[in-house]
């Protein structure tokens, strides 16, 4: 048990003998509810038929909810860029998550990450304006570029999401690489 | 090995894996300690200063210090001057870090070859023909790691080449003048032209651009011993869609 535990990230041997103690010694119902949980998610989790995103159900609740605006389709990274993008409040369209992103070296490149898939979901008709929301990395730019490309082609309209300084930003205290592309990608002030 | 600080180095980071839950360990190319693989400690956690700065295709100056086969960094600062890569540039300079990656050993120094690559990676930020820059850095760095490439030198008649001949290219040898149509079925005819223009680093010639390209692949993938390259199959996937 205790070297099952160890597989959860920031887990260690002394923690994970701590919480295997924990869970036999004071709260045998709450180790029971905890095993039942995981083999339910497993048994049950997969991938959203329109964001693949991990849910229980073919479509997620998101995908199905008559309030969010179905013209509009983000592009995540993961489900945690996901729930960032949620957390702004600011975004009522909805979302494709790739589950990754293009990394040459590591060989991932398009048929790893599913781009059939996303480019199917893209251009179903009810989908008018892409937004990229992939990170800032060489590998987030990598995969924004050919996804734009791609999308671009097949006459959807697409946009990426700004880069620049942080709100409450101050030039001081900002790295240079970020001040120079800020400088780089400058627009127009009215 | 004993314990050493280096201080000042400028770097580039050609490739980084997650290292335990916050820190990286990133594969570095620096110009007067060669390729060596830096242990970035906490520079995944949220408030890193090192986080989002340890990026492949920009200069940096690092420090590091310790014995043994991977150093810790001890300090990094972003350089500049060098707009960030995109789109199908991006790509190419993936291809350039898979090959030293693949290539290179490990802490070799090999200056020239560093400011090849520098080189490079600077004329493809700023957009410029691609063509002349990956040959000549593939040209650098096979001579760089020991193959002394031979061009405009006939293998077999120690002859200069000529720009009206037809050679074929003998690996581990160098061009070989072809004496009669189809004698070396198996190899890639080439012109002498081809073979004089890459030796004097001109790529005007569209030809030219095309046979040094045919060459370096056949040569490089020998030097890979059957390795796939992971960046042109990506690539090659991309331009598919």
């Amino acid at each position: 048990m205790i070297e099952s535990l160890r597989c959860l990230p920031g887990v260690g041997p002394k923690s994970a003998q701590r919480m295997a103690y924990h869970l036999l010694q004071r709260d045998r119902r709450g180790a029971e509810r905890l095993g039942q949980a995981i083999t339910e998610a497993l048994q049950h989790l997969r991938h959203c038929t329109q964001c693949n995103n991990f849910t229980e159900a073919e479509v997620c609740e998101r995908c199905l909810s008559a309030r969010r605006d179905h013209s509009l389709l983000c592009i995540v990274e993961m489900p945690i860029d996901l729930n960032s993008m949620e957390q702004t409040h600011a975004f009522s369209g909805l979302y494709y998550v790739l589950m990754g992103r293009l990394s040459p070296l590591d060989g991932i490149g398009p048929k790893e990450l599913a781009f059939e898939r996303l480019i199917q979901r893209a251009t179903d008709g009810e989908v008018k304006e892409v937004i990229l929301a992939t990170n800032f990395t060489n590998e987030g730019e990598a995969t924004a570029h050919y996804l734009s490309e791609t999308l671009h082609a097949r006459g959807l309209k697409v946009s990426r999401i700004a880069r620049g300084l942080p709100v409450g930003g101050e030039l001081e205290y900002t790295d240079a690489a970020t001040v120079a592309q800020a400088l780089l990608e400058r627009r127009d002030y009215q | 090995m004993g314990r050493q600080r280096v201080d000042g180095q400028t770097c580039f980071v050609l490739h980084h894996h997650p290292y335990s839950e916050t820190s990286l360990i990133i594969d570095v190319f620096s110009r007067d300690h060669g390729r060596l693989p830096l242990l970035a400690r906490g520079a995944r956690r949220p408030r890193s200063a090192m986080r989002g700065m340890l990026m492949a295709f920009q200069p940096l100056e690092l420090g590091w210090f310790g014995g043994g086969e991977v150093r810790t960094l001890a300090k990094a600062e972003w350089l500049g001057g060098m707009p960030l890569l995109s789109g199908r540039c991006l790509m190419l300079g993936y291809y350039l870090n898979e090959l030293l990656v693949k290539l290179l050993p490990r802490e070799d120094a090999h200056a020239a070859l560093f400011d090849t690559y520098f080189a490079a990676l600077s004329a493809l930020a700023q957009g410029g023909a691609d063509a002349p820059e990956l040959r000549r850095f593939e040209i650098s760095l096979l001579r760089e790691l020991g193959y002394g490439l031979t061009l405009d030198v006939d293998a077999d008649s120690g002859e200069p080449v000529q720009t009206s001949a037809d050679y074929a290219f003998v690996l581990e040898r160098g061009p070989v003048q072809k004496v009669g149509a189809g004698d070396t079925a198996l190899e890639q005819g080439l012109r002498g032209k081809t073979l004089i223009d890459m030796a004097a680093d001109d790529y005007s010639d569209p030809r030219t651009r095309l046979e040094s390209k045919i060459l370096m692949r056949r040569l490089l993938a020998h030097h890979l011993g059957g390795q796939p390259l992971q960046a042109r199959r990506v690539f090659m996937e991309l331009q598919e869609l």
